[in-house]
């Protein structure tokens, strides 16, 4: 039967239909061809790259905005370079999304390894498993993933241990009474969990010692300085103010300095930073918990050239001991280590 | 009128029915439920206590013997004996002994082991709360790898530490020790590699995993 002498409009509609589907048909052939031409020459320029020069490591930090991460990730690149690898450093600006950039922009690149600081536990798995199902071996340094299938390694620091160790001493600087404040890190970072449930671990056990509140700063200076001016409006009788780390502890101390209670309200921190070691050694800040970050740093780019030449046997957690740092030791200390690791 | 009636009551009961289909809940709050959901720190803690940690009492060190290579040779110390779960200065032990009660304070009795019984040389907890990581990591049965979340490892530490409270420091106490009753220990201790140097001398402190009187 035919349409088009039954109804010559629907036949027209018919026909222009077609047409248009054809073509459309071709545009998306000639787009797959166009982009697999592509990979190909990108392959194939990698390939080249990896035959003639250097292998390539990337060392993906949270956060550059923190002194401390800045540390870890010039240590980090430091160390592969000194192995005999190019290096580059990418900021995932404490956003998963950008850090998932990041490991598209790696895997295509070619580079051998990443050594990895995840922005969250949880989030960042799947950027650990792309890239190991691309056939590059991840090393997560400082912070973990929630998941043991997909990174090489995880040298992490022991934060819950360190905390304990660091809420005894706050125990005895107390007195074992008072009111105190917290300021918490990234809520979904497990550093932030670790560190303060290590430290009430051993607090909540001093019913006379009263935490008035609890906020996170998000291991920001400047938030915890904001955090701390509104909270000492409503709280300002407080003995104590324990931070999740040494940038919060220097925000918490600028704002007790303002406020005129730095004299009165001990501050303690986790990290080991440079202006926090520098404040302990002062009799400002009292205490804080060293973390290693260069140590961690050195081991991972260490375990990922390892893992180039051919090692596999990595235990999956590596945790690394904080050490306390108070008045009391301080000398034995610098920032980011001790004194006799430099 | 009679259409934008109809579409007023389609686009009401979309709406009813969008907003019985969604809800928000905060993620972390969901994350921590996933956590704990999982994984039960008191029950791993128990079936440890009860059915591993025994396996490794003949391990132990005679710790008359561990004191004098603390003092000689710490890094042999460390070697044979000393346990950590990853990079440290302070390693756990197993250690065993007996002794004779010198002092009894709030939470530790201060034990002397030698022969001439006049100085303390260890501290045994006593106390209703112990924090630190001696009897998990001094058995050397309890790998962190094992644990995709290291918080769940650090809950372990805590809840065996909750059943030597409760089993072995308790029943202790109730009977009535005094100074001058000799003891007999199996327990866990951490000692850090730096000790001897410090300027006071640090009696080693005892995490009692069996403790009675002779």
């Amino acid at each position: 039967m035919n349409f088009n002498r039954i109804n010559p409009v629907i036949g027209m509609r018919s026909s222009v239909m077609v047409r248009k589907l054809f073509l459309l048909t071709i545009a998306i052939l000639a787009l797959t061809l166009f982009v697999s031409g592509c990979r190909q020459k990108k392959q194939a320029k990698t390939d080249q790259e990896k035959a003639q020069g250097k292998k390539k490591i990337a060392v993906v930090i949270s956060t550059l905005n923190n002194p401390w991460f800045v540390v870890l990730g010039n240590t980090a690149k430091e160390r592969a370079e000194q192995l005999g690898y190019e290096v580059t450093i990418f900021d995932s600006q404490n956003d998963t999304a950008k850090e998932s950039d990041h490991f598209d922009n790696i895997i295509a690149g070619g580079y051998v390894a990443i050594l990895f600081n995840p922005t969250d536990a949880d989030g960042s798995i799947a950027n650990v498993r792309k890239s190991k199902e691309a056939g590059v071996p991840t090393f997560c340094i400082d912070r973990e993933i929630n998941s043991n299938e997909v990174a090489a390694t995880q040298i992490l620091s022991d934060n819950y241990t360190g905390c304990v160790e660091l809420g005894q001493y706050f125990v005895k600087r107390m007195d074992e009474k008072g009111k105190y404040v917290e300021l918490l890190g990234i809520l979904g970072d497990n550093n932030t969990w670790n560190r303060s449930k290590g430290f009430h671990s051993v607090v909540d056990n001093y019913p006379e010692l009263k935490m008035v509140s609890q906020q996170t700063a998000e291991f920001d200076r400047t938030k915890a300085m904001e955090v701390l001016e509104s909270t000492l409006q409503a709280y300002p009788e407080i003995d104590a103010v324990f931070c999740g780390n040494d940038a919060m502890a220097m925000g918490a101390y600028q704002a007790l300095v303002a406020a005129g209670k730095a004299d009165k309200v001990m501050v303690f921190g986790f990290d080991g930073a440079k202006d926090v070691i520098d404040s302990i050694h002062d009799g400002k800040i009292v205490a804080t918990g060293m973390q290693f970050p260069k140590r961690m740093a050195r081991m991972a780019a260490e375990q990922a050239d390892e893992y180039i030449k051919g090692r596999r046997d990595f235990p999956q957690k590596v945790p690394v001991a904080v050490e306390l740092v108070t008045q009391e030791n301080i000398a034995k200390y610098t920032a980011y280590g001790r004194q006799s690791e430099q | 009128m009679k259409k934008v009636c109809k579409y007023a009551v389609a686009a009401a009961i979309i709406a009813f029915l969008v907003y019985h289909s969604i809800y928000f809940e905060n993620l972390e709050d969901i994350k921590q439920q996933r956590r704990k959901g999982t994984f039960n720190a008191a029950e791993y803690a128990r079936e440890f206590w009860d059915n591993q940690l025994f396996s490794v009492f003949d391990k132990a060190v005679d710790v008359e013997e561990l004191i004098e290579l603390f003092n000689t040779n710490m890094n042999e110390a460390v070697r044979k004996y000393g346990k950590a779960p990853g990079v440290s200065r302070v390693y756990s032990y197993l250690i065993k002994g007996n002794g004779k009660i010198l002092t009894i304070a709030k939470d530790f009795l201060e034990v002397s082991i030698r022969e001439t019984q006049t100085n303390p040389d260890i501290k045994i907890t006593t106390g209703f709360y112990i924090p630190g990581n001696a009897v998990r990591d001094a058995s050397g049965l309890i790998d962190v790898s094992e644990f995709s979340d290291t918080m769940k490892f650090n809950e372990i530490s805590g809840e065996i530490n909750k059943i030597v409270v409760k089993e072995v420091i308790r029943p202790f106490l109730e009977e009535k020790p005094q100074v001058g009753n000799t003891i007999r220990f199996l327990g866990a201790t951490q000692v850090s590699q730096e000790a001897t140097e410090a300027k006071e001398f640090q009696l080693i402190e005892v995490v009692p995993i069996r403790l009675r009187l002779e």
